[in-house]
């Protein structure tokens, strides 16, 4: 072992190259694209750079209809889903009550099935309701896709909180509320928060759901990038759409990336 | 007697309270995900077998069943759907297998390095990656450049072909695939594997007698999530895959909207939970089992 090591790791520099072509390489190339003022075949490089598209892109009212829309329901969304799931996520992971492990683990019911499939057995349902092609209609089903994650992950969080900390507090007489303002989210609330901020990143970024409940009424960013990718022949619109569209997952990645790298995240998955 | 009596009298309602502040809490949630998961599926069945007649009336029917397995271009688009999530399953587990080695049993920066890419996936949204590839792998698209640029012939673009579902499957289910992979193999203990290699065990033999049968549960567990994301995927097949013959979820999609079939799109759809219901439950057992365990 200690001989393989001192030599050169053939292996990784082998996963590294490779993995930096298939991964890195696509999305450098839709950079250029998006800083690209003509590009035609057969140039290896653009003829001339620029910001035109990114100007012509900005210009347009159906980009800025679309991230307002996106922007106004990942707010939405992510509001009701902490309205709801976090005084639940509180309850399960600290009070007694009848049916708590069935009720806990029925969140994954959603998980058993194929995502799409679920969602046209919803889209049936909202069609009775006339909510296809509407702003809640969209807002309900992406709500229900952030369930599990805002349940699951603040009850760990809740679970991990030092109870002892809690009854010493309570021993000098802190009152609940003022025992869970300033021991139980301090020590919650990193985790809760990572939790609350890739449920609204995953929600900006769901497709399927707008995409079958709502298109083409509500057309959030990622459906209008689809209807791009269809019918729009300038390539630059997409090329920069897809940049203003990455940024919200740049920002995840870089407050996430800890929290995902940990065994923790993998086994929240069944490994 | 009367404190006695009274005691547990006061214990039983407070115990009932906070059991009712407990079902209170959980109440939105809970009626959420009740109505908008398990409703619609219960729904989906019933509204498939118990169809309206044109008097009015309900009859116990499969007449849309037995449609979709008579009718050719249904059957078609499922074999399509088997076909590119068998062979997805299949080129995932051979690349990331390898991958979820290197960095199982290696450290330093270079296995970070490798570790970042292979999680970088997860924060590409497959609308985004649908587009990248088109550029690098479309016709006239970067790869083509390169390939002109020193002189060779053009690729037949697996763009709008099954080719194509696969890749951008295959790309987007890296990371998680790797993830599962790795917190597998991290159950093996470094002393089996050093032992078996100081009596002289070659590599393949480490991998097939002590690294492979503890990671049978996760190779299932690998499988099944893959399973159940590829079988109904919608945005990568719709984008980047044949018009016809098309994944299920395309088709159903168009079944529903360009259609106006929603009995017909159901139908497709209690047919992939069908086909994917031994997948399902066994990674929703390995899930819970997980949790349960803390």
């Amino acid at each position: 072992m200690a001989g393989a090591r001192a030599k050169l790791d053939w292996t990784g520099i082998a996963f590294a190259v490779l993995l930096t072509v298939v991964i890195i390489f696509p999305l450098l190339v839709v950079c250029t694209w998006a800083f690209a003022n003509s590009w035609f075949y057969p140039h290896v490089i653009p003829q001339q750079f620029g910001v035109r598209y990114w100007q012509a892109t900005l210009a347009r009212q159906d980009v800025w209809s679309a991230l307002w829309i996106s922007i106004r329901l990942t707010v939405t969304v992510t509001v009701i889903s902490c309205i709801i799931c976090l005084p639940a996520a509180y309850a399960f992971a600290r009070l007694h009550f009848p049916f708590r492990n069935v009720l806990f683990f029925s969140f994954l019911a959603g998980q058993a099935f194929p995502k799409f499939g679920l969602l046209v057995a919803i889209a049936a349902i909202f069609l009775r309701l006339n909510l296809i092609g509407t702003f809640w209609g969209v807002a309900l089903i992406q709500l229900v896709g952030t369930l599990l994650f805002m349940i699951w992950i603040p009850v760990a969080a809740f679970q991990s909180v030092d109870r002892r900390m809690e009854e010493a507090a309570r021993d000098v007489g802190a009152g609940p509320l003022r025992v869970f303002w300033s021991i139980t989210l301090p020590q919650a609330g990193p985790t809760i928060a990572a939790a609350i901020l890739l449920s609204a990143v995953g929600t900006f970024y769901e497709t399927e759901g707008a995409w079958l409940i709502g298109a083409p009424a509500i057309s959030t960013t990622p459906v209008l990038m689809i209807s791009f990718i269809n019918n729009q022949p300038v390539i630059q619109y997409g090329a920069v759409l897809s940049m203003i569209l990455w940024i919200p997952s740049l920002v995840a990645l870089i407050f996430a990336r800890r929290v995902i790298a940990s065994g923790a995240f993998a086994r929240g998955f069944g490994a | 007697m009367t404190i006695s009596a009274a005691a547990p009298d006061a214990s039983m309602s407070k115990v009932l309270s906070r059991g009712a502040i407990g079902l209170l809490l959980v109440a939105a949630p809970v009626l959420l995900m009740l109505w908008l998961i398990v409703w619609p599926i219960i729904s989906a069945i019933f509204a498939t077998i118990w169809i309206e007649t044109p008097q009015g009336g309900h009859v116990l029917s499969f007449k849309t069943y037995e449609f979709f397995f008579t009718d050719r271009y249904s059957l078609d688009n499922l074999g399509i759907t088997i076909w590119t999530t068998a062979i997805s399953a299949v080129l995932l587990l051979v690349f990331c297998m390898p991958l979820a080695l290197y960095l199982r049993f290696s450290g330093g920066r270079l296995a970070a390095y490798v570790q970042s890419l292979a999680i970088f996936p997860m924060f590409v949204p497959a609308i985004i990656l649908s587009y990248a590839f088109i550029r690098v792998l479309g016709p006239n698209g970067m790869l083509d450049i390169l390939l002109n640029a020193v002189g060779l012939p053009k690729i037949p673009t697996p763009y709008l072909t099954p080719w194509g579902s696969v890749i951008g499957l295959v790309w987007d289910n890296i990371p998680l695939t790797v993830l599962i992979l790795t917190a597998g193999l991290g159950n093996i203990s470094n002393a089996s594997v050093e032992a078996a290699r100081d009596v002289g065990a070659s590599r393949l033999t480490v991998f097939r007698a002590i690294i492979l049968p503890p990671l049978g549960n996760t190779l299932l567990v690998a499988l099944s999530f893959q399973v159940l994301n590829i079988f109904s995927a919608f945005t990568l097949p719709y984008v980047l895959g044949p018009a016809a013959p098309e994944m299920m979820g395309p088709f159903m999609q168009r079944t529903f909207k360009e259609l106006n079939n929603p009995t017909g799109a159901v139908t497709q759809a209690v047919i992939a939970f069908v086909f994917c219901v031994v997948f399902g439950l066994f990674y929703v057992r390995s899930v819970a089992r997980n949790r349960a365990r803390g």
